[in-house]
């Protein structure tokens, strides 16, 4: 229930400076460690979390995560950072300020073994303490009811966190810090007024880009795609996707093109069409006769040996000779619907049966 | 006329900001195009919420995710669509999104939830559909930074694999029924429309998607 948080603790950050440089190296670190995760969280000044799981999957190990994080807070501050790991933000903090790396299921026993005064409460330790108790997990058996009896309610969830019922506790978070961060980054209350104007770059576009930049160094170059329409007969040929950053296209969709294929199109495009095989109810292949008909009327399209389903209507073919004067390319489109009440557009091409399209 | 000038004090940082005005109500609102207009309480999509359309597979779910995104893109504001792995431009451009401010990240691989939540500052509405059933906590991080931030996100689940967190609005594709001549005409599905709060009232509503010019209209 709790997840493995990795806790950033930043010793030379945590004192407020009058100038307000802490808060600037706060915000700068905090960008930089959203590079590498875009969960990071800043929870105090000169503290920062981050869930490890998706991080180390990415990163190849939680060695190399902690290696990312020590060597960007050092080129980022000039400090050495004390990282520490384990489950639930109480914890991963305890465990940050002694550099301790704990493994996965060893957080209970460490909190039960720690000292009550990191539960930050001097009445509630100093009480325990004459009683005897001198560890969190002495205080953690303690039953509920008595502890409600003997201190105020604020007692309950420090014996909740001590329990490992809560992750965190209540002071635990500076919750002006975010509103804070936004003011500094001037970007403080939610503004509509972002449109370009007649080919004007507005803000919003700008933001746009940072974010695809973002993208683009997490996935690589092209994993951010921009589309456009061009001229064409079928969905397939009108659409292109280019790497985003690429220069434009010239060409554009504007003139009518004789023989397109009309609306609705499918919302689902295959890149790649997928091989199929269109059959009759007696199970016999499907082929395109010479003058643009089906030899038999559809019956079960299979997607493969297992996969396969029932056509119960079908649209087309309609025939494409394209590029005549040349490499000649003949194919003809047919639209499906299945009895699960999906359709599809298939192409014929090569005699073999494609599926380009889903109408999702 | 006066041998000195008062220097006039600076105003504290903090009484600025509160002097400065608060954003409309009307501007926290993200426009819905028809039909959703007439079928949403509040008409639009509030900045910061999550809506989840959940679909049997290849039954519309994404025509109705994008469907969501026609007046905002027309309007000006940036879309992303993380996830779709085949985007069908034509349709996608017939329903009336401006393609020239879409981001597509097609195949994020296993960072699904962390590209997600990259886009997230760039873009005022994000479609997403996770490769799988997304984890109760990468759901929750996300729509933690979209409260945070002021997008909308649209997650797109399909039927067997549904969001794991409640959302703010719903819509629950739960019939799809195509009308055909020589050719495929239009499709009627069948929407519930639910939430949380004012969201709760709504009930099952019939729009056609696409429709013969490959648009969204009132069933």
């Amino acid at each position: 229930m709790t997840e493995r948080l990795l806790a950033v603790w930043v010793e030379a950050l945590c004192e407020e400076s009058p100038d307000g440089s802490t808060l600037r190296d706060h915000s700068t670190l905090l960008d930089a460690l959203t590079i590498l995760c875009p969960f990071t969280e800043s929870i105090r000044l000169g503290l920062f979390a981050l869930p490890l799981r998706g991080p180390s999957r990415f990163f190849g190990g939680e060695g190399a995560v902690l290696d990312a994080v020590r060597q960007s807070v050092r080129a980022v501050t000039g400090h050495e950072p004390l990282l520490g790991v384990a489950d639930g933000l109480f914890c991963a903090e305890v465990a940050a300020r002694r550099g301790l790396v704990l493994a996965s299921g060893a957080t209970d026993s460490f909190r039960r073994s720690l000292s009550l005064s990191v539960l930050g409460r001097k009445d509630v330790a100093t009480t325990c303490q004459r009683l005897g108790l001198h560890t969190v997990g002495s205080f953690a058996d303690l039953d509920a009811a008595r502890v409600a009896e003997r201190f105020n309610g604020h007692a309950l969830t420090l014996h909740r966190v001590a329990r490992g019922e809560s992750a965190e506790l209540d002071g635990q978070r500076d919750l002006k810090l975010a509103r804070r961060l936004r003011q500094l980054r001037g970007e403080d209350g939610v503004g509509d007024e972002q449109l370009g104007f007649f080919g004007q770059r507005g803000a919003g576009d700008l933001r746009a880009e940072v974010a695809a930049h973002r993208v683009r160094r997490r996935l690589g170059v092209d994993a951010v795609v921009v589309a456009a329409l061009r001229g064409g007969r079928v969905p397939e040929d009108r659409a292109t996707l280019v790497p985003w950053g690429s220069p434009p296209s010239k060409v554009r969709d504007g003139a009518p093109w004789p023989g397109q294929m009309r609306a609705p199109s499918p919302a689902t495009t295959l890149a790649h069409p997928v091989a199929v095989q269109l059959r009759d109810g007696d199970d016999h292949q499907i082929v395109m006769e010479s003058r643009g008909f089906l030899s038999e009327p559809p019956g079960v399209l299979l997607f493969s040996s297992q996969l396969r389903r029932d056509v119960v209507w079908h649209a087309g073919p309609w025939p494409l000779v394209e590029r005549w004067w040349s490499l000649s390319r003949r194919r003809a489109h047919l639209q499906v619907l299945l009895a699960t009440g999906e359709a599809l557009l298939l192409t014929a091409e090569a005699s073999r049966w494609w599926l380009v399209g889903i109408y999702d | 006329m006066f041998a000195f000038s008062v220097k006039r004090p600076t105003l504290p940082t903090d009484v600025v900001a509160t002097l400065r005005p608060v954003a409309l109500a009307k501007s926290r609102m993200l426009p819905l195009g028809e039909p959703w207009r007439a079928l949403v309480p509040g008409g639009g999509l509030r900045r910061g919420s999550t809506v989840v359309v959940q679909a049997p597979p290849g039954l519309g779910g994404l025509s109705l995710a994008l469907s969501l995104l026609t007046e905002s893109s027309a309007r000006g504001h940036w879309a992303g669509v993380v996830g779709v792995d085949d985007p069908g431009v034509v349709a996608i451009a017939d329903l009336g999104v401006d393609l020239r401010r879409v981001l597509f990240v097609p195949r994020p691989r296993g960072a699904w939830a962390e590209s997600a939540a990259d886009l997230l500052d760039g873009v005022d509405l994000l479609i997403v559909r996770p490769p799988s059933r997304a984890s109760h906590g990468a759901a929750r991080r996300l729509m933690d930074r979209v409260r945070e931030r002021g997008t909308v996100l649209i997650a797109l689940a399909e039927s067997g694999a549904p969001w794991p967190l409640p959302a703010d609005l719903s819509f629950d594709v739960t019939q799809a029924q195509w009308a055909t001549s020589s050719r495929l005409d239009a499709r009627y599905l069948t929407v519930r429309v639910g939430g949380r709060g004012a969201a709760v009232r709504g009930g099952e509503h019939v729009v056609v998607l696409p429709n013969r010019r490959g648009r969204c209209e009132a069933g």
